[in-house]
């Protein structure tokens, strides 16, 4: 049986991680197992003793006092975390998900992510967590963090969802993008679905050996596919093909240029996380 | 390992906190570094240039983030005789030495040693650190006038009084200041550290040791360089597990030996001394709110800051106000909870622990008294081992046969209670040795056992060891001497 590791934390995000989760889970008939981390503050507990001090047993008293601080918090973090998981699974009952698992963990977000994904098909995670809820020009710190660590495929949850209708995969020539698109093509996630290849290029990239190669994959599955190609940066066509269906999936291969490029020209997949206000789907 | 989300978390997940947390310790450090720099007879700018270089570099490349290293006690006590009889210009040798031998030791993953070493040898250990700091304080407390013992008084009662009026200022430096002052204006003829040698004017500059590239050198610093590398490594794994354990954060030890002895390293070119974590001034440091990088980087620059600025009034800071904030320190590292325990641990612990701190005091070296201490917990883990074996035994229906049943564990100390076991006078026709629940751990263990079986050969009887388990059974095989098959010849003459 197939199984869905879904991410939640406090944020707003974690009611459409739950929609995107049961609509996958139906699709593909796979139990879910409902993960949230308790953090705690990498920082040691402020106590604003700044008097430089040190006395008898001070080890040991240190220690018991940084420990009830963390003790109380810890409590207060497991307790909230209980809850929203049980609020988490009440949503996916609804949504009609049958086998689900409840997991309660403590560490870092991004490391036990990547531990559990391991006995995981698809990972499903909100764009942005509770520490950047409200900032929505970026995207979460962690998000890029988990992707790039990840070698499952991330199915990214933006704050509204529409159950997707039809399935655009952006195309651009890189093996990543025809590697998600080979996931499209076999997996039950996209049964029935209407397929969009979209590519942005000047006219006659419908005639470029790999865009060839690329519709060659899907014809046999989806005749009625539609192609949209169009010139301008890959962003942009993209970004208004998106806005134009809200009922759309995006799926793309994940960063699939080095981190140096990344780092200088920036990356189209963080830009399209950024700005695409629908679910989308990266392949590694 | 350097990812930007790494490099984000271990340096400016908590930047106020840490940067208030790294004046905090520098100010802790200043005492610590003359003071230290004076016991091994050098300028305390050579303490103070040790503990800038060493705490930048360990924040740098060290592997328990939170952890303050510095030019410290231990090391100080260990480099006297070299620099009496040598010269400082060996000491900086002698720490570029250092370094490389802890960067050998990070390869050879040496800190996976820590293992063997028992909660009562580090509690022996930061005792005996905690003592002999205070010991170094003595030269500055004896032949000196009342004043001096007033003004250390004072210097303590600042530092343990003022917090409960407010804990928004270090104490240790209200301390200082508040003597400072009074012996500025007072005229009260105590010492200051101006009286003490050469404090630093500039930042520090790259040098080359001025000592002869011989192998006459190497044999006067090798021998200094690995006690200080093996007592520097020491202190430093035990502050990383206490910091550890503070904040309940995990660290890389391996990176941290490599990272201590490329500090040291770098600070020989810089006219420094050796130096390692500090247990006290990494207390400090967790308990004013610091634990990532960027602490001790601040800690380190702030310190050199300081001295570089405000030498002229560092040079007036009295000795009486530094050595009282060094008991503190002393206070502080000393694990006083050790004290009650000697009534309720078990000898052993007590003994290990006391012998550890013993030897220290004794040797002002620290790596002997672990080693001590490693050597009696080992002797009483396997005297205590050795009593996990018990041997029946039962005669046959006719009287020929006795079958000797053995449990338990049976290795080098052992011998004895082995040998007892059996009853050699019995005239029997043949023996039965079962080895179902034993386990034999060294040749030790083979040969007494090889012993017992040639034994019973003599006095006639056939002999019959059944049921060894795999792991004894190769041992037994390949090392015993009653199974091979030329065995009377072999014995001849025994």
């Amino acid at each position: 049986m197939k199984r869905i590791l879904a991410c939640i934390d406090a944020s707003s995000y974690a009611a459409s991680v739950c929609e995107l989760t049961a609509w996958a889970a139906t699709r593909l008939e796979a139990s879910v197992e409902l993960l949230h981390v308790v953090r705690r503050k990498d920082a040691v507990a402020a106590r604003k003793d700044l008097s430089g001090a040190i006395g008898l047993g001070v080890k040991s008293e240190l220690l018991e006092e940084l420990t009830r601080i963390d003790e109380a918090e810890g409590k207060l973090a497991i307790e909230n975390g209980r809850e929203m998981l049980a609020k988490a699974e009440k949503l996916l009952i609804a949504g009609g998900v049958s086998e689900i698992n409840r997991l309660l963990r403590h560490g870092r977000v991004v490391d036990t992510i990547v531990e559990r994904e391991a006995d995981a098909d698809l990972v499903v995670i909100g764009k942005r967590g509770v520490t950047s809820e409200f900032d929505s020009n970026h995207i979460g710190s962690r998000i890029e963090r988990v992707v790039r660590a990840s070698v499952k495929p991330v199915l990214i949850a933006s704050r509204k969802i529409q159950t997707p209708g039809i399935a655009v995969v952006a195309l651009d020539g890189g093996s990543a993008s025809l590697k998600a698109l080979d996931f499209v093509v076999a997996s039950p996630l996209f049964t029935g679905m209407q397929l969009h290849l979209v590519a942005a290029g000047p006219k006659g990239t419908a005639d470029k050996s790999w865009f060839v190669k690329a519709y060659s994959k899907v014809v046999d599955r989806s005749p009625s596919c539609i192609i949209h190609i169009a010139d301008g940066a890959p962003q942009k066509v993209l970004g208004d093909y998106m806005s134009a269906r809200r009922d759309a999936i995006l799926v793309m291969g994940a960063f699939g240029h080095s981190a140096l490029r990344t780092l200088i020209f920036g990356s189209t997949t963080t830009t399209m996380l950024r700005t695409v206000r629908a679910p989308v789907l990266l392949v590694r | 390992m350097f990812s930007i989300a790494t490099l984000r978390r271990e340096w400016l997940s908590n930047p106020r906190g840490d940067i208030l947390a790294g004046i905090v310790v520098a100010l802790a450090l200043i005492p610590e570094a003359i003071g230290f720099s004076i016991i091994a007879g050098v300028d305390p700018k050579v303490g103070l240039y040790a503990s800038f270089s060493i705490a930048v570099i360990a924040s740098l490349v060290g592997g328990r983030p939170g952890m303050i290293s510095a030019a410290t006690a231990a090391i100080a006590v260990l480099v006297v005789p070299l620099i009496r009889e040598h010269g400082v210009e060996y000491l900086f040798a002698a720490t570029i030495l250092m370094g490389v031998l802890q960067v050998i030791a990070g390869f050879l993953r040496l800190d996976l040693l820590m293992q063997y070493v028992s909660t009562s040898v580090v509690t022996g250990f930061v005792n005996a650190l905690a003592i002999l700091i205070f010991i170094a304080q003595l030269p500055q407390l004896i032949n000196v006038t009342w004043v001096t013992y007033a003004m250390v008084a004072a210097g303590l009662g600042i530092i343990y009084l003022f917090p409960r009026l407010t804990r928004a200022v270090p104490s240790p430096l209200v301390a200082i200041v508040a003597l400072t002052a009074v012996s500025i204006y007072g005229g009260l003829g105590v010492n200051t550290v101006g009286d003490m040698g050469q404090l630093p004017s500039s930042m520090p500059y790259l040098l080359i040791p001025d000592v002869p590239l011989t192998l006459e050198t190497l044999r006067i610093i090798f021998p200094f360089s690995l006690t200080m590398a093996v007592v520097g490594l020491l202190e430093s794994m035990m502050t990383a597990q206490i910091v550890d354990e503070l904040t309940d954060t995990p660290s890389n030890k391996r990176r941290e030996c490599k990272g201590q002895g490329i500090a040291n390293f770098a600070t020989g070119f810089l006219g420094g001394m050796g130096g390692c974590a500090m247990i006290g001034q990494s207390v400090i440091n967790v308990k004013s709110g610091g634990s990532t990088r960027l602490s001790t980087f601040v800690a380190g620059s702030f310190l050199l800051f300081l001295i570089v600025v405000l030498g002229p009034l560092v040079s007036q800071i009295p000795m009486p106000s530094l050595v009282a904030v060094m008991i503190m320190v002393s206070i502080g590292t000393f694990s006083w909870k050790s004290i009650t325990n000697l009534k309720t641990h078990p000898w052993q612990s007590s003994v290990v622990m006391l012998a550890t701190v013993v030897v220290v005091v004794w040797t002002h070296d620290l790596a002997q008294g672990v080693l001590a201490g490693v050597v009696l917990s080992g002797l009483f883990f396997a005297s205590k081992v050795k009593s996990l074996f018990t041997v029946t035994s039962d005669l046959s229906a006719d009287g020929s046969c006795r079958t000797y049943r053995f449990s338990g564990q049976v290795f080098f100390a052992s011998t004895e209670l082995f040998t007892d076991a059996f009853d050699f006078r019995e005239v029997l026709d043949r023996v039965v040795i079962d080895m179902s629940d034993a386990h034999f751990w060294d040749i030790s263990a083979i040969a007494i056992l090889d012993q017992a079986v040639l034994k019973f050969r003599r006095e006639g009887a056939s002999v019959e060891v059944v049921g060894l388990n795999e792991a004894s059974a190769s041992m037994v095989g390949r090392f015993a001497v009653h199974d091979a098959p030329d065995t009377s010849k072999n014995t001849n003459g025994h």
